[in-house]
């Protein structure tokens, strides 16, 4: 004390007191609203969370994110094109059963049995099958053929 | 008192026994610590905020704590460190168009409810907020704690001559301030 005033001029006049108060009551009940602050921290501090699961949570973030944002398109579409919806997924199973046995025919069929097939049945045949006569055959293809094409073949 | 902190020490590391422990060395510290907390920033609201921080990292790293110092010197230096992070947080967030740490301590001097004291203890008070923040810090614990300087060297982590040193200039400086103004 004595060193400290010696080095410090016009010391005399000087107390070395500080010119600081406390609230009334301060040092009393720091301990308490030191305790109650250390009780929220630990209430808030989270619990250590398993390795694995802290690892997949980034890719848990992820997938819950395009599943939301899936939500987010299918939902509105859904709710307010409802017709739009129903002639996409038209589109997409639109393949009747008739079509689905013709394919599937068509698959189990190789290059020879085909040729054969088409072989198989002769002309007047195939006429008497569908329930035409020859000119009733030729006068379904002239109305077929557009004008240009009689012409052109007259013209030949 | 090293034999009361030695056994506070052992109590705190102890899960039984800690709690008690823990309010012993409050009881023990919290005055000296806030005083010494409170001549760095100045302000009452900010002392507060760092003495509760203290305690709370020395009950949360009590387990880290090597004893390679003494628990006095361990609780000083956690203090001092979390007064000298706050000064800079207020000087970060400061709205007010203040460039200095000095600046930011003179507001608080200025607008502090909790300040009693004569003129010549004020200005005592302002020719310190000019000084460096490390000649602050050694002439407050000097000058006010009479505080050795061995244990000034082992809280602020420098040698004794750098100390004198830098209490010799504030010294010097807060002679000069207490000179030339009114």
């Amino acid at each position: 004390m004595k060193e400290n005033k010696k080095n410090v001029p016009e010391s005399s006049k000087l107390k070395n007191e500080l010119p600081f108060v406390v609230p009334a009551n301060y040092f009393d009940d720091f301990y308490a609203r030191l305790h109650t602050r250390l009780e929220t921290e630990e209430l808030v501090l989270p619990k250590k969370r398993n390795k694995v699961i802290r690892l997949l949570k980034p890719a848990f973030g992820l997938a819950a994110s395009f599943a939301l944002i899936i939500m987010l398109v299918y939902w509105p579409v859904k709710t307010y094109l409802p017709k739009y919806l129903a002639k996409t997924k038209n589109i997409e199973t639109g393949i009747s059963n008739e079509d689905e046995t013709y394919l599937s025919m068509i698959n189990n069929l190789d290059e020879n049995s085909f040729f054969a097939l088409l072989t198989e049945v002769s002309e007047p045949e195939l006429l008497q099958e569908v329930g035409l006569n020859e000119d009733e055959f030729l006068s379904y293809l002239s109305s077929s053929i557009s004008d240009y094409e009689i012409f052109i073949q007259s013209e030949n | 008192m090293q034999n009361d902190d030695q056994e506070i020490i052992a109590q705190l590391k102890q899960e039984s026994t800690r709690e008690v422990a823990f309010h012993r060395l409050v009881s023990m510290y919290q005055e000296p610590l806030y005083w010494h907390v409170r001549k760095i920033l100045l302000s009452h609201e900010d002392s507060d905020d760092v003495l509760q921080n203290t305690f709370i990292k020395v009950w949360k790293s009590i387990h880290k704590f090597r004893e390679e110092s003494s628990l006095y010197t361990w609780l000083y230096r956690i203090a001092t460190n979390e007064a000298i992070t706050c000064l800079n947080n207020n000087k970060r967030r400061s709205m007010l168009p203040l460039n200095e740490v000095s600046d930011i301590l003179m507001h608080n001097l200025n607008s502090d409810p909790y300040l009693e004291g004569d003129k010549i203890q004020l200005k005592l008070q302002e020719a310190i907020v000019q000084l460096p923040e490390k000649q602050r810090i050694v002439f407050n614990l000097r000058y006010f704690d009479e505080m050795k300087y061995d244990d000034m060297a082992a809280i602020l982590d420098t040698s004794v001559g750098a100390l004198k040193a830098s209490y010799h200039h504030a010294v010097k400086k807060v002679e000069e301030y207490m000179k030339n103004t009114d």
